[in-house]
């Protein structure tokens, strides 16, 4: 298909690209080690202080409460959202109604994090100057990352479905499954892996935020990317700064890869399994 | 025949139940926790702002005249100089994605069909570690200390003492580092569907290389050109954290300016006005991209 020569030419340009990707993120590694105050060499040094670092396990343990807390919530709102759109939407409605739904689950996808990340502090203010409730804090972080993973989740799970043969939905009326019955013993059960697929997603996206956790945190809810953000504001990039970002850096590339290569691994397995019944 | 069109209307009210039951918690909110907030948020522009920044009435269209450049002072052009360099930094991210983005698909669309997911992901990887985490960490790249900006010095493209870190050549490359994977992911899922037997047959008919490319590899993928086109500019034009942390005092963009009318110098009503002019930037970009491809003829995007 492609020309050895271009080949080549696309090799020459593509593996520096590569390396430079993870160039930067090496670097914050290499600092990581940086030597102890009053002595050489590479040492385990900030490490260890960020071990003894009681404002550091207090960030991290909201961190996994705001990813784990918006992701669980999103992800039975999302999955309800994207079955309710795929089953029971009137295909031939015309007009504004219609498409509203369309229209609300774009719009965070859509919306600048900056706009989002404003808006949400505007409304939990007025919120809670007028009833004293929704101060700035978790709450209002885990409300707003549930805000942006929902039309994710729906995104996902819609698509699934919408790829389902609708017989089998017929089929499990014919078999006097109710909607309730139907829902938990059918589409759970089908639409699993996009579930789960839109449930780390929602991780994922959660993880990745800073915009919108920074304008929706309260003083008492500083989470990892806040902290990092605030040290570096405060006195520049510290070893301790890159032992906390390697840790995260390695993490999620940790996990990427491991949930890479299980489904690769399920996904072969399948496709074994399968010829091996034609066979 | 009168009961019939009455247990159609009870079926279709069932339906719109079981939507309303299902679709309706979480539409309900979206719509609470975000149409209502930012409605909110573009309404303030209308307001004044008392002496804390809050909006107070009278109705007033002041802010926009802040945003244009006009205060007590008389007219600064501060304002629309931050508007243009975003527009610059946006688009300048958005080409270099473009450019490293074409060799990148095609280096993975030549390599074994085995390969090509990890090749993928390993371009996507470095963008699921936290914002701030994978931008301080150009920081260490071209900050003042590194060894590309002794580079930068020896060739006399940066001042003695001052890195390439922060300014606006950081900003660009990690506006570009951050959003790169927006263009590669459309762009490759076009590529995919690149119908090859054209670009032989451009081949038979002795096309040079450059032709070859211009007339049967790019009008395909340019769907996807497109698409990435626009998941990159538009956050890249309202980005927050890469002008804060790369910018710095001499490379200030329209993100920065809007966060510090709410949290610095607070003034609600002209930060709110400054956000109204963003989208309405956005918008229009927006609205050009969709009426471009559909004169292209391309992009079927899956839609709820």
């Amino acid at each position: 298909m492609i020309p050895r020569g271009v080949r080549y030419a696309l090799s020459g340009i593509s593996w520096p690209v590569y390396v430079l990707l993870y160039t930067p993120l090496a670097l914050v590694a290499y600092y990581s080690f940086s030597p102890a105050p009053n002595s050489t060499g590479h040492s385990l040094h900030a490490y260890n202080i960020l071990l003894h670092d009681g404002a550091v396990a207090a960030a991290l343990r909201r961190s996994l409460i705001l990813a784990f807390g918006s992701a669980i919530t999103s992800t039975a709102l999302g999955t309800l959202l994207g079955y309710g759109l795929c089953r029971f939407r009137n295909a031939n409605a015309k007009g504004f109604l219609a498409h509203l739904p369309s229209l609300i689950i774009y719009t965070p996808i859509i919306m600048p994090s900056l706009v989002f990340g404003i808006s949400e502090l505007i409304f939990f203010n007025f919120v809670h100057n007028a009833t004293g409730l929704l101060g700035a804090g978790l709450v209002t972080m885990v409300i707003a990352h549930i805000t942006f993973q929902v039309p994710y989740v729906a995104l996902t799970v819609f698509a699934r479905l919408s790829g389902l043969d609708p017989y089998l939905f017929e089929a499990s009326y014919d078999l006097y499954a109710n909607g309730v019955k139907s829902f938990f013993y059918l589409i759970v059960p089908v639409v699993q892996p996009a579930i789960i697929g839109g449930f780390l997603l929602g991780i994922t996206l959660s993880i990745d935020d800073f915009t919108i956790s920074f304008f929706t945190s309260g003083p008492g809810s500083v989470t990892l990317p806040i902290y990092i953000y605030g040290a570096i504001a405060r006195k520049g990039i510290s070893p301790e700064i890159n032992a906390l970002g390697t840790l995260m850096i390695g993490t999620i590339i940790s996990l990427a890869l491991i949930q890479f290569f299980i489904t690769r691994h399920r996904e072969r397995a399948g496709q074994l399994s399968a010829r091996g019944k034609i066979a | 025949m009168s009961t019939m069109p009455s247990e159609v209307a009870i079926e279709a009210g069932r339906q719109r139940l079981r939507l309303w039951v299902t679709a309706g918690p979480g539409l309900v909110w979206i719509m609470l926790f975000l149409l209502i907030p930012s409605a909110i948020l573009l309404g303030i522009a209308f307001f004044s702002a008392d002496d804390y920044g809050n909006p107070v009435l009278p109705l007033s269209l002041s802010p926009f005249q802040q945003v244009a450049g006009y205060s007590l002072l008389g007219w600064d052009s501060g304002n629309i100089a931050i508007f243009l360099r975003s527009l610059a930094q946006a688009g300048t991210a958005t080409l270099v994605s473009a450019a490293l983005s074409y060799p990148l698909v095609f280096f993975i669309m030549s390599r074994p069909e085995s390969l090509r997911p990890l090749l993928l992901l390993f371009i996507i990887l470095p963008s699921w570690t936290n914002q701030v985490v994978r931008t301080y960490a150009w920081l260490e790249l071209l900050g003042p200390n590194a060894p590309v900006s002794w580079l930068a010095h020896a060739l006399h493209l940066v001042p003695p003492d001052l890195g390439l870190a922060p300014g606006s050549f950081a900003v660009t490359t990690g506006l570009a580092y951050n959003y790169l994977p927006y263009m590669i992911v459309p762009l490759y899922a076009s590529a995919e569907k690149l119908d090859w037997t054209l670009v032989e047959a451009g081949r038979d008919l002795y096309a040079s290389g450059a032709r070859l490319f211009w007339s049967t590899v790019f009008p395909q993928t340019l769907p996807g050109l497109l698409s990435g086109v626009i998941f990159v500019a538009i956050p890249a034009f309202g980005d927050y954290v890469v002008p804060q942390l790369l910018g710095g005092d001499r490379a200030l963009m329209i993100g920065s300016l809007i966060a510090n009318q709410f949290t610095e110098t607070p003034d609600w009503p002209y930060g709110a006005a400054l956000t109204i002019i963003m989208l309405v930037f956005t918008g229009l970009g927006l609205v050009a991209f969709r009426i471009l491809t559909r004169k292209l003829g391309g992009a079927e995007e899956a839609t709820i």
